[in-house]
């Protein structure tokens, strides 16, 4: 490089000059980072407190240092087997019935000859991604409660003696929800599996008909393989949140009297975090989750690169 | 030409063709369904709603609920901080992550490449809830309407599609401007930004959609109550069988005829009538802004 060879002098003076040049950029870029270290880096320095005897209002002292006690006491607590269970069963169901719902919806969609028709279904299909979840958990209140819509036509048809305030019954908690996330999420879920299938060549479906493939045929052969790295991409990055699912339907629609079946890893670091004040116990689990799910993405990252040669990163 | 045009069509094609036509009409019977029995339970008198079978149309049509509820002072002022925080979050994200994009994305800043590292670092760790719960409560956030959007003003996502799109434009025009003397904050404003309006349209609809949809950071954040939203309210009537019975007190102190009127109301129909009112602007909004969504997601899809 010349700035090597050149006398200090003149580097000072080249790197002044393109300070002078870039000076405003570095003026603004202080707020953004005045941002991030106080709601970005602070908090992720919080997980510290893991490690600690955390007590609101008294300094954090080395002689309340107490090393992984708090990860340990997670392990010791009544409640720990069915968290753990809850939330594999839970992130299981989404990552199961709730991903390849809408790979099939999508390859329906792609079947469909009337453009406008699609358009219009797909339109429709988003709406309930719009709404918030607190709208979804009203309405399913509302829908299965033992005077709602769905006892009434249950019992209506013959199927049931008399009408079930379903919410009210733990076993039912985990069709509910993942029949609701699914319902929530599938129209939008397709989007991007959509517009990889726009993204397929032409010219293959052209090349498989003359080679004598059907419809079916061409779906399996043809657009399956081709949307199989975002399917791929998606299901890694699905990994990743599957400690995540779920807390917002949990905590609107858990009752005390369910809460076997609902009790999921970030509703217990909300309960014993804010509500019991146990802070230093909740980070600890928090972490837990967190690392869990880094060192998932990881492992699933190298798998599917493995066995398909494809990778998130 | 479309595709299925390509193969020969087969007897099992045609009977395939009207099953999944059939099978969109039912699924878009569920997506619409639920909402719409919502809006007859709404505009149904209460009293009468209680014998339930109301399915397709109100049987004893009121507005009663609607005017009920709009008259406690409870919704007017979750209706103030659900409007509140969806203009006051999305005008602050916009100009600052737009703003942030355009540092990552002038190509001679030394900082430039660091600054988007730093901030897609943001999208895959973080200290977690009860962290950034302990340290809002050190800075004073809890209990503040600045708890909803201050934290929101930089979105590592949306300086993802909001640099993505930069990226894509020529710097020939903000570089003419800089030889000029142009200040940097005078090219963001007067050059850059106004080529970016689609992807502002984007992040736009995102952003205010999602401040107007939350509740959690309410319940949490802002616990005492005094900065409900609409959501927060919804959430209450839900779950707080009490805050129901709250807020037909209000009005019990009113005339008779507000009595008279609260009496023909039940949870029921009260809760419906309130979910419309948090639904409702998002039907009608929603259709027409779905593109700039699918555009938004696609583009983050590629870069993430």
């Amino acid at each position: 490089m010349k700035g090597k060879s050149a006398s200090g002098g003149n580097v000072l003076s080249r790197r002044f000059n393109r300070f002078n040049k870039e000076k405003e950029l570095w003026f603004w870029s202080i707020f953004a980072i005045a941002w991030w270290v106080v709601f970005f880096l602070v908090p992720l320095y919080g997980v510290t407190y893991s490690f600690f005897n955390y007590v609101p209002g008294r300094p954090l002292t080395w002689d309340r240092f107490v090393w992984f006690d708090n990860f340990a006491a997670f392990f010791q607590m009544r409640e720990a087997p069915l968290v753990i269970r809850n939330t594999l069963v839970i992130g299981g169901l989404n990552m199961t019935i709730g991903f390849i719902a809408p790979i099939i919806l999508a390859l329906l969609f792609d079947e469909l000859k009337s453009m406008k028709f699609k358009k219009v279904v797909q339109t429709v299909s988003y709406l309930p991604y719009f709404v918030s979840w607190v709208v979804v958990a009203s309405i399913l209140n509302s829908f299965l409660s033992s005077e709602g819509v769905i006892s009434e036509v249950l019992v209506s048809l013959g199927l049931m003696d008399k009408p079930v305030s379903f919410l009210t019954v733990g076993p039912y908690f985990w069709p509910v929800l993942i029949t609701a996330s699914i319902w929530k999420g599938i129209g939008w879920s397709t989007i991007l599996y959509m517009s990889a299938i726009a993204g397929i060549d032409q010219e293959l479906y052209e090349a498989g008909a003359v080679d004598g493939l059907g419809r079916w045929g061409m779906v399996k052969y043809i657009t399956i393989p081709s949307i199989l790295p975002t399917i791929v991409l998606l299901f890694i990055m699905g990994i990743g949140n599957i400690l995540n699912t779920g807390y917002e339907v949990n905590l609107l629609l858990g009752q005390p009297t369910t809460r076997d079946y609902w009790e999921v890893i970030d509703t217990y670091v909300y309960r014993y975090g804010i509500q019991l004040g146990r802070q230093s116990f909740a980070i600890a689990v928090g972490l837990m989750k967190s690392v869990i799910g880094l060192i998932m993405v990881f492992v699933t990252n190298s798998v599917a690169k493995k066995i398909a040669g494809l990778r998130l990163f | 030409m479309v595709r299925q045009d390509l193969v020969k069509k087969t007897a099992s094609g045609k009977v395939f063709d009207v099953f999944n036509v059939v099978l969109m009409i039912i699924l878009s019977f569920f997506f619409i369904y639920p909402f719409w029995q919502q809006l007859v339970m709404s505009l149904n008198d209460g009293i009468d709603a209680q014998r339930g079978n109301l399915y397709f149309w109100p049987r004893v049509f009121t507005l009663n609920n609607y005017d009920y509820i709009f008259k406690t002072k409870g919704m007017l002022d979750a209706l103030f901080w659900s409007l509140a925080r969806v203009i006051v979050g999305t005008v602050t994200q916009l100009v600052c992550t737009g703003f942030l994009a355009y540092l990552t994305s002038v190509k001679f800043f030394t900082l430039h490449a660091w600054l988007r590292k730093m901030f897609v670092l943001t999208m895959y760790i973080g200290g977690g809830m009860i962290p950034v719960y302990l340290w809002f409560q050190q800075l004073g956030l809890l209990e503040s309407f600045t708890v909803y959007w201050l934290p929101g003003v930089l979105s590592a996502y949306g300086m993802m599609i909001i640099g993505a799109y930069m990226d894509g434009l020529s710097d020939s025009i903000a570089e003419s401007a800089r030889i000029d003397g142009a200040r940097e904050v005078t090219i963001y404003f007067r050059v850059v930004a106004p080529m970016c309006k689609p992807v502002f349209a984007a992040l736009a609809v995102m952003t205010a959609v999602g401040h107007w949809n939350s509740w959690f950071d309410v319940m949490l954040y802002n616990a005492s109550g005094s900065y409900d939203t609409l959501q927060m309210l919804l959430r209450d009537i839900l779950i707080e069988s009490n805050k129901l019975a709250e807020l037909m007190k209000d009005s019990t102190a009113g005339s008779d005829a507000v009595k008279g009127q609260a009496a023909r109301i039940t949870t029921q129909t009260m809760r419906a009538a309130t979910t419309m009112v948090v639904t409702v602007p998002i039907v009608c909004v929603y259709p027409f802004f779905q593109k700039y969504f699918v555009k938004g997601i696609s583009i983050g899809a590629v870069k993430g």
